[in-house]
């Protein structure tokens, strides 16, 4: 059976940051998760807060600290010193992203003709936050077989000057008046929207375009290249040259060349260019998926996909064995502490019974949420969202799960993610800050114990074989167990 | 017209009908497409989600038949043939759908349709092919390497030219394993004059390593005998994937029972089985009941004493028992996890034995599929997408001054041989040598040594 220093559960931005944060501290971890997340399904933006008035994600992060049971409350000053690390790591893996805890929250146009409010986005969608001069234009292009962005129906509905005051102001805070006139602050939304379609080289017959297709085409530089033209070609039919103006594009500028394809654009077009979030899959959550599965492998942790959580060994308050099920028996895994990161209700971390019990599928941990009755807001979409968003796991301090008395269950558990209690990250748009944020407590604070260095199994490629024996001291060379000796 | 009642499901204890529904599960988010090997680089398939869980809703139609509903048409989505079910859709879905297993299922009631062609009753039988090649192996390899007779059998059977066909051996493993040490020639049910299970393994060699590559039995026994373990060597024959990849459930099944009868009879016993390809073991282990039904307690207790020789050696070095005595082996060497390796969820088994060899630089090429995916590859109108499935990992391993490759699986190991010119090996053959080097630093043989 493998034995680790931790074992995490779960691969949405949580999961992987701390099992990066774990691994690059010398811990043998190993994330096991029962499909790919979060990251292939959201924007690919850094949301640490964004509610209606406040103007920066700092401002948002003091607004949600002062919640009592909010997980800001206990993370707040984590949050600043793991958005950078975030930061610096993504940059040099090259993945950039651009802004800061103090940078403004703007609006986001998305790719279904919405806007989201942002502040921290990947360098792709930068051309989006800076403030709209007052006769620039958007140009939106689609592209001819892709069925994900219509550039028309967005444009139509980013032409309203309201859906973009909605991202700062909250929703109901503009009425639509012709563009450009009062009621609308300056610089939040372009003059004008247009839409344009672009046929990219070979595209036109392709049936079943996906996102990812459109994506890996922009990774062939002589595609690309052509492509971009074309994208021009389109742009210039919009008659907008002689006008300030910017191209939005479906978030499908490249997968593994993205920065590539960005450089491309500036020096083909010289205009600026920013991608708009998509339905899934998320091509910019793919790249920061590959980005983090590459950190943690060459920090020496492991990733393994495909079946969920079946057994947990608890011996007195400690984790002592999490087991996946295989093709027979069971992927059984010795451990030394467990980190939970299987997000809420959205992300099966928690699931609702018939009969409205809420059971927390690791470890069966207690579940906060309102009573049954108090689920729910009257209406289905209610800008606030639903009181049950906030339903997850209470932990101390150090993110340990805890009893109803308040005290902590499991000595060796963190929990990390949309998991916590007392958060409602869809409609307070902290999702990637708490994720980030506990994700660097719990690393810290299962560091701050020391690793074991256990046997060297789990040890990834990336670490050297004596690097291991350096850690684990476990196995010298020529020394065997004597009761094996060379059979004959 | 008849109004359907109330929706009547049977089955629901069956695995195939299990494998069937789970496309409720579906939540159409399109990470399956994402990871779909095949889907990156050819239009001629449009994804997992679209041929899988999207398709499924009709062909349950026949699978669960409702009150009143006529039944369908085997499947409304004929590109289902181009997946190469390496099944990281599968292990990919938030949602554990179970996709791979429903194309396969659905590529199967397509088949079944129609006669298969030739070409695919040929690759779906390797056995009958090295029964074939190997007594005239010489004359067999001149003629699969002659690039006018590949064009030839190109347009005669439809396998590629250049397709990697892997060399017959000269002698099989079955010919000389008597005369081998450790090895014991198992008859169809263990009997008393066997040592016990704690001190043997069954081993089920597959055609591989009987026919095209000894040299990974020889390993694998080399290094079982350094740890303690004889090996008992029973009659059996094909597992049954390659008819089962070509969609021949029927004939699959066959061989399949044969093998069950008897390997279930020295599972009983408390043998393990031990198998070093990774995908015939994931055969036994898993699809002979998720893909054939063969949900009997026979299959079961086979599926439940199979192991790929790397997690069994694992499992003894969990439990202690692994000789860990590996003499220094200073390379770099490249390590690809093939698809079935991971559909086993049992982790690297290989890196974590690596870790254990001085001066072994193993490094994980941590990329999903080098294209083959068993016979896919080698077939004319697949060929150019498995090639471009792999490019990226051939292209990595170019970058790589390593001699030799590591990987599990035989046919990916040709087909990466064929693409980069390296000599590829099964992980088991590194440690056989570890072990052998190791008797060189004490100036004596070692077993491996020995038996190799």
């Amino acid at each position: 059976m493998p034995t680790a220093d931790v074992v995490v559960v779960g691969a949405g931005l949580a999961g992987l940051v701390t099992t990066y944060e774990l691994a690059r501290r010398g811990a043998a971890v190993v994330l096991l998760a029962k499909g790919h997340a979060s990251t292939h399904w959201a924007a690919g933006t850094l949301d640490v807060a964004a509610l209606p008035r406040s103007a920066t994600p700092r401002d948002g992060v003091r607004t949600l600290a002062e919640l009592p049971n909010h997980p800001y409350a206990v993370l707040r000053d984590d949050v600043e010193p793991a958005v950078t690390g975030f930061v610096d790591l993504v940059e040099r893996a090259g993945l950039p992203y651009v802004g800061g805890l103090d940078t403004p929250i703007r609006a986001l146009p998305t790719g279904i003709g919405g806007t989201r409010p942002a502040a921290i986005v990947p360098e792709g969608m930068a051309a989006a936050m800076t403030p709209w001069g007052a006769d620039e234009m958007l140009v939106l292009c689609g592209i001819g077989g892709f069925k994900d962005f219509w550039p028309d129906a967005v444009a139509a509905s980013l032409s309203r000057p309201s859906v973009w005051q909605a991202a700062v102001d909250g929703p109901d805070t503009a009425s639509d008046g012709p563009p450009g006139s009062t009621g609308v602050r300056p610089g939040i939304a372009p003059h004008a929207v247009v839409a344009v379609t672009a046929d990219l080289p070979g595209l036109a017959g392709r049936h079943n375009l996906s996102a990812v297709h459109v994506a890996r085409g922009f990774d062939d530089r002589a595609w690309r290249d052509a492509a971009i033209d074309a994208i021009g070609r389109a742009v210039d039919g919009a008659g907008v040259r002689g006008r300030p103006f910017r191209i939005g594009l479906p978030a499908v500028l490249g997968l593994d060349d993205h920065r590539e394809t960005l450089t491309a654009f500036e020096t083909r077009l010289g205009v600026p260019v920013f991608e708009l979030p998509l339905v899934p899959p998320s091509v910019p959550g793919m790249r920061l998926f590959d980005v983090l599965r590459t950190a943690i492998r060459q920090a020496g942790g492991r990733i393994q996909l495909g079946e969920s959580v079946s057994r947990v060994e608890v011996e007195g308050a400690r984790v002592r064995l999490v087991a996946t099920p295989a093709a027979v028996r069971e992927f059984a895994v010795r451990t030394e502490a467990l980190v939970i990161a299987t997000g809420g209700l959205t992300g099966g971390g928690i699931v609702g019974q018939p009969d409205g019990r809420l059971e927390e599928v690791v470890l069966g941990l207690p579940v906060e949420a309102p009573s049954r009755g108090a689920w729910f807001a009257a209406d289905a979409l209610d800008p606030t969202g639903h009181p049950i968003e906030a339903a997850g796991v209470r932990t101390d301090p150090e993110l340990r799960p805890v009893r109803h008395d308040g005290r902590a269950s499991h000595s060796n558990v963190r929990v990390v993610g949309s998991l916590l209690a007392g958060q409602r990250w869809l409609g307070e748009r902290c999702g990637e800050g708490v994720a980030l944020a506990s994700a660097g407590r719990a690393a810290v604070s299962l560091a701050a114990g020391g690793f074991r260095g256990v046997q060297p199994l789990l040890a990834t490629a990336d670490t050297t074989s004596s690097q291991v024996r350096a850690r684990g001291g476990a196995v010298e060379p020529g020394v065997g167990p004597d009761s094996l000796a060379p059979a004959r | 017209m008849t109004v359907a009642g109330p929706i009547q499901l049977r089955g629901l204890d069956d695995e195939g009908i299990r494998v069937g529904v789970s496309s409720d599960e579906c939540i159409k988010c399109n990470v399956c497409n994402t990871v779909c090997p095949v889907a990156r680089v050819s239009d001629r398939f449009p994804g997992p989600k679209y041929v899988g869980p999207q398709a499924q809703r009709f062909r349950l139609a026949i699978d669960l038949p409702i009150q009143g509903v006529q039944p369908a048409p085997p499947s409304p989505d004929h590109t289902v043939d181009y997946c190469s079910g390496c099944g990281f859709c599968t292990t990919a879905c938030p949602a554990g759908v179970k996709i791979a297993e429903m194309n396969n299922r659905a590529r199967a009631a397509i088949r079944a349709t129609h006669r298969p062609p030739l070409r695919d009753r040929l690759l779906g039988d390797p056995d009958l092919l090295g029964r074939l090649g190997v007594p005239f192996a010489p004359l067999a390899n001149w003629t699969l390497s002659n690039g006018l007779i590949r064009r030839l059998i190109e347009a005669i059977l439809g396998i590629h030219r250049r397709a990697p066909l892997p060399s017959f051996a000269r002698r099989t493993f079955r010919s000389r394993m008597a005369r081998r040490d450790g090895v014991i020639v198992g008859g169809r049910r263990p009997d008393a004059s066997l040592p016990p299970p704690t001190r043997a393994v069954v081993y089920f060699h597959g055609c591989a390593a009987n026919y095209y590559e000894p040299r990974v039995a020889d390993a694998t026994v080399a290094v079982l005998r350094r740890n303690g373990l004889s090996v008992i060597v029973p009659p059996q024959e094909c597992c049954g994937l390659p008819l089962i990849s070509n969609g021949l459930y029927q004939q699959a099944r066959k061989r399949a029972r044969r093998n069950i009868d008897v390997l279930s009879a020295y599972a009983r016993a408390g043998y393990r089985i031990v198998l070093s390809t990774t995908s015939c073991g994931h055969t036994l282990k898993a699809e002979y009941a998720e893909m054939l039904d063969l949900d009997d307690a026979d299959a079961h207790a086979v599926a439940d004493a199979t192991w790929d020789i790397m997690e069994l050696l694992r499992d003894l070095h969990e439990e202690g028992k692994l000789d860990t005595r590996f003499g220094r082996l200073d390379e770099e060497l490249p390590y690809h996890a093939p698809c079935q390796l991971r559909s086993h969820g049992i982790g690297l088994p290989a890196l974590d034995l690596f870790a254990l060899v001085p001066g072994l630089r193993a490094e994980d090429m941590d990329h999903d599929c080098c294209g083959v995916a068993g016979t896919y590859g080698l077939k004319v109108e697949k060929y150019d997408i498995a090639m471009a499935v792999g490019a990226d990992l051939f292209e990595a391993i170019d970058e790589r001054p390593a001699a030799r490759v590591a990987c599990d699986s035989e046919t990916c190991r040709w087909q990466i041989g064929l693409a980069t010119g390296r000599d590829l090996c099964h992980p088991v053959e590194i440690l056989a040598d570890a072990y052998t080097a190791a008797g060189r630093a004490d100036g004596q043989p070692s077993a491996a040594a020995r038996d190799a």
